[in-house]
């Protein structure tokens, strides 16, 4: 296990804060550890800063990650990874589609080239809005609080995406499922980071995979291409003791 | 030529090479898709009758060359798994159904559901380290394990294979009164823990769990030589094996063929593609035209 000291605790949503820690080994975009709280358990975490500072990003969902949000500035935080494969980075202009704490993996991927669609349940829970030039950031919000009242891919239905060279994605499942559907024949190349629950982060205990793939370590990125004849994607997946059930 | 194929107890295996119980092997997409990339067939997660949660995270230690795990046999239920079973089948090859629980009546609901889904063999994990009332705590019981055997080989038709522990500390008087099988799997994982020395804590949330992968090749090598030299039954060999010559040692003592577990974690899903060529490769340098001439020839008789 690696154990590493908080250098800085920023609150970026009511619900998530950034977590800054100096650790010096190569990540790659995209790439997740196993972030471990002692006592309260261990969950999958995207790295959302790859520089020689790095970051984990995290949002209130259950017991591990409230502890997580306890944490100040001068504490540790333990983890092993990185795991799993990333984002494929390439020159030129990028369009980066995220909704809620899915804009945590693609922090790290955006420049002042960057186009964002960035979205929400509502206003104050969209996140990294401010690293995107003004003239280059759409919102999305569910309440309309702000922006288009609606989900990202009704803004890329509006859009001509010729210009852009890369197109990255990251969000809740029926966000990622939506979008993949509508560029599955017209951006092949384009790339997800998928989510499901991770138990061992290692591909041995089959409680990410979707289709045969395990996320921890096929992907968690795979090319919306890949992920369109992914036929479990968007309709079912196994809950914590391996039951089948459906995506809502 | 050289014939990798093997016959287990009248299963065709079109090489020796299974995944091993609890590894990628709870979704019957992804069992299909380990057997589509090279593996003979597949034995499935431990289940049982009832629904199971499992512990929580963190169930997996990394290691250097090994690892500890306590999933804690979480599973959906024998009736939920009917589902996957169904997945993994049409792939074609061998399912072997593995199957826990306390008493004997347990196992035999489990194995008859099992067998109605279309398992090729049942394998019983009478030999789990790491969880309260089953796996080795029933499975060093030498009355119990004689019963749990007797009431499914009563009522299965498929072959049955008794999964033991290195734990075990009276592994002949197990393996005799699990006899009326028709064979054996050895050997499960080795009753192990971490402790992070900055946390102060174990680092499994259960604090004890099983030692798996190459750290663990030469107990499992031990104990199949043992169990082969004791009762000469069909031997499914398994722990830390890797590479092809993990492989060939583990039928060298004895075992018919091998399950691969940790390995496919460390090295992918490939590597069962990587093994059979290695193992070509082996046999063509050394001569060997079928593994029939090597199984169990490092045992005395
Ligand atoms: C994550 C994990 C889960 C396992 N779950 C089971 C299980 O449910 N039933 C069982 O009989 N063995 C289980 N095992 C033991 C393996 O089937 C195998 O006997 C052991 O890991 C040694 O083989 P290996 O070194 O190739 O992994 C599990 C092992 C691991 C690593
Ligand atoms: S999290 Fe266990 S296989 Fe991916």
């Amino acid at each position: 296990m690696i154990r590493a000291r908080i250098n800085n605790v920023r609150h970026e949503t009511p619900s998530v804060n950034t977590l800054t820690f100096t650790w010096d080994h190569a990540v790659q975009p995209g790439q997740f550890a196993m972030l471990w709280m002692p006592g309260y358990g261990e969950i999958p975490m995207s790295f959302s800063s790859t520089g020689k500072e790095k970051a984990f990003t995290v949002k209130n969902y259950g017991l591990t990650s409230s502890k997580v949000l306890e944490l100040v500035d001068g504490d540790y935080i333990y983890f092993r990874g990185p795991y799993g494969r990333g984002y494929t980075e390439r020159k030129g202009r990028s369009l980066i589609i995220g909704g809620g704490s899915g804009m945590a993996s693609l922090r790290p991927l955006i420049n002042d080239d960057s186009y964002g669609i960035v979205s929400a349940k509502t206003r104050s829970e969209l996140l990294f809005r401010h690293m995107f030039h003004e003239a280059s950031l759409m919102v999305a919000t569910d309440d309309g609080s702000e922006g288009v009242k609606g989900f990202p891919v009704d803004i890329l239905k509006d859009m001509d995406i010729s210009p852009f060279k890369n197109i990255y994605i990251c969000g809740p499942e029926m966000m990622i499922f939506s979008i993949v559907k509508y560029l599955a024949d017209k951006r092949p190349e384009a790339e997800a980071s998928l989510e499901r629950s991770m138990k061992c982060g290692i591909g041995v205990c089959d409680s990410c995979s979707v289709s045969g793939f395990q996320l921890c370590r096929d992907g968690p990125v795979f090319s919306v291409g890949e992920i369109a004849n992914m036929k479990e994607y968007g309709h079912e997946k196994l809950s914590f003791s391996g039951r089948r059930v459906p995506v809502t | 030529m050289v014939n990798i194929e093997r016959n287990l107890c009248g299963i065709r295996l079109e090489n020796p090479f299974l995944l091993a119980s609890g590894i990628l092997d709870e979704n019957g997409y992804t069992m299909k898709k380990v057997m589509e990339d090279g593996a003979a067939g597949v034995v499935t997660k431990s289940i049982s009758k009832e629904e199971k949660t499992g512990y929580k995270t963190p169930v997996v230690v990394e290691l250097e060359g090994a690892m500890i795990n306590a999933i804690g046999l979480s599973n959906p239920g024998i009736d939920a798994f009917g589902e996957e079973m169904k997945l993994a089948i049409k792939c074609g090859k061998p399912v072997i159904g593995s199957i826990f629980g306390s008493l004997p009546d347990d196992f035999r609901a489990v194995a008859i559901k099992m067998e109605e889904f279309g398992a090729s063999a049942i394998e019983l994990n009478l030999s789990c380290p790491h969880v309260v009332g089953v796996g080795l705590e029933v499975g060093s019981d030498p009355v119990l394990v004689r019963a749990i055997i007797r009431e499914v080989k009563g009522s299965v038709k498929i072959p049955v294979f008794a999964k033991l522990s290195p734990n075990l500390s009276n592994p002949g008087e197990i393996a005799n009164a699990a006899l009326d099988s028709d064979g054996f799997t050895l050997i499960n994982t080795v009753r192990a823990m971490a402790i992070d020395p900055h946390a102060r804590r174990p680092v499994l949330s259960n604090a004890y769990g099983g030692l798996s992968g190459p750290a663990i090749k030469y107990i499992g090598l031990r104990m199949v030589h043992e169990i082969y030299r004791e009762t000469g039954r069909p031997i499914m060999g398994v722990g830390g094996i890797s590479s092809a010559l993990d492989a060939v040692e583990y039928m060298m003592a004895g075992s018919a063929a091998v399950q691969v577990g940790t390995a496919v974690g460390m090295h992918g899903r490939k590597i069962f593609k990587e093994l059979t060529l290695q193992l070509t490769e082996f046999m063509k340098e050394e001569g060997i035209a079928s593994l029939d001439e090597i199984v169990g020839i490092a045992v005395k008789k």
